[in-house]
């Protein structure tokens, strides 16, 4: 459905965006991850047409973004990163004019604007001034206004940012449930948030594509750093456990005489046991033993803290 | 064509959001007023005083050419300059709407309000006309008039223009006002500094060229419409928009 190319933008002599390649599928969900300043936002602005990058190309549904800019724009809802939006106006005109411009006439668009207005929690503030809004309402009334023409593409630049928790936990369904209608694309800071909202993730970082597949495949990558988390009462012999077969290093401490070793491999699952046996066998105290899940977290950190060092 | 309405139905109504709205329609419709006062005065004044052509004082005196040297850089000044500083020029220009089409929807927004600014005044026109109206014919040559709003809804196209085109450069409203009246001024000064020149000389017919007052002192009020004037007016409201249209279109490649 969106498909980018060898994608860069340059700011005078700041290169923003650098040779970005990705794909993203028909129904897909999929998560934009970055540090501050990654170019995130310079990308998304690309795709909706407001900028034009400096090479390298991009479609959405076929249509080239800057060649056939109108068409493009006729297949996004897009909800810019700060959701900037008339303060003088009340929502309902504000959304009746959005619809006017984007095609919308007569039953139609009172039907989807009462659908936006449902969907995205405003039917008890329909009449306020968008000034008079707390910064969550207004960010969504970007939200609903990206809605309005039922597009088949949604872009939203940090839709979540700025919201109360629960609020962030229905923008979170919400979005979940668009998923099944709408290709999304979604930009965020928020890891936890790609793995409860997104199938897929990109992970960009100084402006390239670090990393991007389905969130296990990118799991996958972050468990080079997989093991076991074992913690013991009293004194270990770790040159026993650096012979167990399957592990790769092992790293100790102890703190108050509790002794905390994090074992590495490939092959957890049948670790385990084995560690199990060897504690049986020398007779030590466990207090715990857990497996350490790679969390795309893991992978974020790897990624952005390699090249920062 | 109906995306392009209502973008226009935005702008327009946009302008009764803001007090400087009200305040323009006051100042103008105040000084209009009083002109006119003046007018009737001069009209029905016996002996060697007096005007011969009804709009000739209004749109001769230097009180008329200073309000309409500021009204129009207060009425474009908002039009892009604060659609940037917002931000929400983002989510206009990601809707499916062409550049020119928001450019011209803003200009005939801005227009409207410039026309709407002027129609009280055709209240005066009965009187200023001497018309009968059982008779429907006016003792004063109507084409004066119509001379005069003809050569003022052009004139107000191309300031309107120029304003907006300004406004497309800058962020900040108050600078869009200020490089719009300092361009302004250079079609207007000379209307309100009335130098002292030799009609026939070379100076004052280039001054003449392009100096609005004079075009009405001498031409619009006396109900001669010269498509030298009317040529320049279109062509610098046209350049405008067409300046405006790229202003937009660069932006995107910044
Ligand atoms: N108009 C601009 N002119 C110059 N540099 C810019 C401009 N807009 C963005 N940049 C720079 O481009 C880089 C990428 O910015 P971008 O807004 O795309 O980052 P981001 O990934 O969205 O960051 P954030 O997570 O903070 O929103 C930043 O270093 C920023 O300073
Ligand atoms: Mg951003």
């Amino acid at each position: 459905m969106i498909h980018v190319s060898r994608l860069t933008k340059f700011y005078g002599d700041y290169p923003a965006v650098q040779d970005v390649t990705f794909d993203v599928g028909a129904g897909q969900v999929v998560g934009f991850l970055g540090p501050n300043g990654a170019g995130k936002s310079t990308t998304m602005r690309i795709l909706a047409g407001y900028l034009t990058a400096t090479s390298g190309s991009a479609t959405i549904a076929g249509h080239d973004v800057v060649w056939d800019s109108l068409e493009v724009r006729r297949r996004i809802g897009y909800m810019p990163e700060s959701c900037p939006l008339y303060h003088e106006m009340r929502i309902t005109e504000y959304l009746h004019f959005r619809a006017g411009i984007k095609g919308l006439y007569g039953a139609k668009r009172r039907q989807r604007i009462d659908y936006v207005l449902k969907r995205c929690w405003l039917e008890d503030v329909r009449r306020q001034i968008i000034g008079t809004l707390s910064k969550g309402y207004r960010q969504r009334v970007g939200l609903a206004d990206a809605l309005l023409a039922a597009p088949p593409v949604l872009i939203l630049d940090e839709p979540t940012a700025g919201l109360d928790p629960t609020q962030i936990r229905s923008t979170r369904e919400l979005i979940r449930e668009l998923g099944r209608e709408h290709t999304i694309l979604l930009s965020t800071h928020i890891l936890s948030e790609v793995e409860m909202t997104c199938d897929h993730a990109i992970i960009i970082h100084r402006g390239r594509v670090a990393a991007q597949g389905t969130l296990s495949e990118l799991k996958d990558r972050a468990s080079a750093g997989a093991g076991l988390v074992a913690a013991f009462d009293g004194q270990i012999d770790d040159t026993a456990l650096a012979s167990l077969e399957g592990v790769t290093a092992v790293q100790k401490e102890s703190v108050d005489g509790i002794v905390r070793v994090r074992l590495k491999s490939d092959d957890v699952a049948s670790l385990t046991p084995r560690l199990c046996n060897l504690a049986a066998a020398k007779g030590w105290k466990v207090r715990e033993i857990r497996p350490e899940r790679p969390t795309l977290e893991d992978l974020f950190v790897q990624i952005t803290g390699r090249e920062n060092a | 064509m109906r995306a392009t309405l209502s973008l226009i139905h935005r702008e327009f109504s946009a302008y009764f959001y803001s007090p400087i709205a009200y305040v323009v329609i006051a100042v103008f419709l105040l000084v209009t007023g009083y002109l006119f006062s003046l007018s009737l005065l001069q009209l029905t004044a016996l002996g060697p005083k007096g005007i011969s052509y009804p709009m000739q004082l209004i749109v001769n005196d230097v009180a008329f050419w200073l309000v309409f040297l500021f009204i129009p850089p207060l009425l474009t000044m908002r039009s892009f300059a604060e659609e940037r500083s917002t931000g929400t020029l983002e989510m206009l220009l990601t809707a499916p709407l062409r550049d020119w089409q928001v450019v011209m929807a803003k200009f005939l927004a801005c227009y409207a309000f410039y026309v709407l600014m002027w129609l009280p005044t055709l209240l005066y026109l009965p009187v200023l006309l001497d018309w009968e109206w059982w008779t429907t014919r006016c003792g004063i040559d109507p084409w004066t008039v119509v001379a005069t709003y003809l050569g003022l809804a052009l004139a107000g196209a191309m300031f309107l223009s120029l304003g907006m085109f300004v406004s497309s450069l800058v962020r900040s409203q108050i600078i869009a006002a200020l490089v719009a009246l300092f361009l302004s001024l250079i079609f207007i000064v000379a209307g309100i500094w009335r130098p002292d020149l030799d009609a026939s000389g070379l100076a004052y017919r280039i001054l003449f060229y392009f100096t609005v007052p004079l075009h009405f002192e001498r031409n619009f009020g006396r109900g001669v419409v010269d498509t030298r004037q009317l040529v320049l007016y279109i062509s610098v409201a046209v350049l405008c928009l067409f300046l405006t249209i790229r202003s937009l279109e660069s932006r995107r490649w910044r």
